[in-house]
């Protein structure tokens, strides 16, 4: 067998919509917890309180809202199945195509909310897939 | 109708009953078979070009059974077919596809480790991929995921929390954990003496 052409010299090049990375944008993060209970390798963690915001029209009431203390994936973990992403109600999590994050031991694998933050400037491109179509299911062979 | 739709149902012509569905979906055409007939169908499907084994596997139906899969084209990938069946749960057993694709006797083993079924006809299905003496099968959807009860779950918290609840309402149950595997609920009987701190 030839070795097909077109074989990288360096770095592979990738489509922009390669799910490479996952980033978090903090501020629509609600501590809901959903993205941690859905992922099916437990590699997301999630610490957050509850604080008070006092009323602030007279005679309203107080309202309680979570803080997020901490955001963490566990990449040494992770699967990139990408339902975490999927599940987030508040468009908190989106991919990034970056890969370029290897580490020397698997602990430092896990990226916090600041590192998980940083990916946000490189979102993945979305667009139609770029699976080729299917075959006719009806015509001849 | 593709020529391997039309391999396949020549060969059951005189036994319809055995041809239980095809089924095309995302242009993907799905043949289901009588377990009886799998070794009938691949040949078919071999000798009407479909020479190219993709791959073997099979998912838990649970109470139905099991179901084997195995995915076959034409070598230049102008048509492809996904020839399904469905075996017992208790005492899963088919013939070998390797009599028509010698290839997929890597896939059987893995197969036969992960779900504990039998091919019959293959006679090398030793343990592939898990640990040397591990036991059970784990792609079965009543293997326990023993680690979830060593591992505190992070969905278990609530929002808003920090720590592991401190009161005493019900936590949530993992998926693939049950009741009564939690330590706070029992001793789980794996978990060892590592975990008393609950
Ligand atoms: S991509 Fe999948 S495995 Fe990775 S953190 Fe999200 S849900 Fe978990
Ligand atoms: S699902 Fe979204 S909002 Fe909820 S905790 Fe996860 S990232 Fe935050």
């Amino acid at each position: 067998m030839t070795r097909p052409d077109g074989v990288p010299a360096q770095g592979p090049v990738v489509s922009p919509r390669v799910h490479g990375v996952i980033a978090l944008v903090e501020e629509n993060c609600t501590s809901c917890m959903l993205c941690a209970r859905e992922c099916p390798d437990w590699c997301l963690y999630i610490e957050s309180h509850t604080e008070t915001v006092p009323a602030t029209t007279p005679g309203g009431r107080d309202r309680s809202t979570h803080v997020l203390d901490r955001f963490a994936i566990d990449f040494s973990l992770c699967m990139y199945c990408g339902i975490c992403i999927e599940v987030c109600p508040f468009d908190a999590l989106h991919w990034s195509p970056e890969s370029d994050y290897s580490e020397g031991s698997l602990l430092d694998l896990t990226h916090e909310r600041t590192r998980l933050s940083g990916w946000r400037a490189t979102p993945a491109a979305d667009g139609p897939s770029d699976v080729r179509e299917p075959p006719d299911p009806v015509s001849g062979s | 109708m593709s020529a391997l739709v039309r391999a396949v149902r020549e060969v059951f012509a005189d036994d319809v009953d055995d041809l239980l569905d095809v089924a095309t979906d995302f242009g993907s055409t799905t043949i289901h078979v009588d377990s009886g007939r799998w070794t009938d169908s691949l040949e078919a499907l071999a000798a009407a070009g479909a020479t190219y084994f993709d791959f073997l596997t099979a998912y838990d139906e649970l109470e139905n059974g099991f179901c084997v899969i195995a995915h076959l084209s034409t070598p230049d990938a102008s048509d492809h077919v996904l020839l399904r069946t469905l075996l017992a749960r208790d005492l899963p057993a088919i013939a070998t596809a390797t009599s028509v694709y010698r290839g997929a006797a890597w896939h059987e083993r893995e197969t036969h480790e992960m779900f504990g079924i039998d091919f019959i006809g293959n006679d090398h299905l030793e343990p592939l991929l898990l640990p040397d003496g591990f036991s059970g099968t784990p792609l079965r959807k009543d293997f326990v995921l023993a680690s979830r009860v060593v591992k505190d779950w992070p969905g278990a918290k609530e929002p808003g929390e920090s720590q592991e609840p401190t009161t005493s309402r019900r936590r949530n149950l993992p998926p693939g954990v049950p009741q009564g595997w939690l330590r706070e609920e029992s001793t789980p009987p794996n978990a060892g003496s590592r975990h008393d701190k609950a």
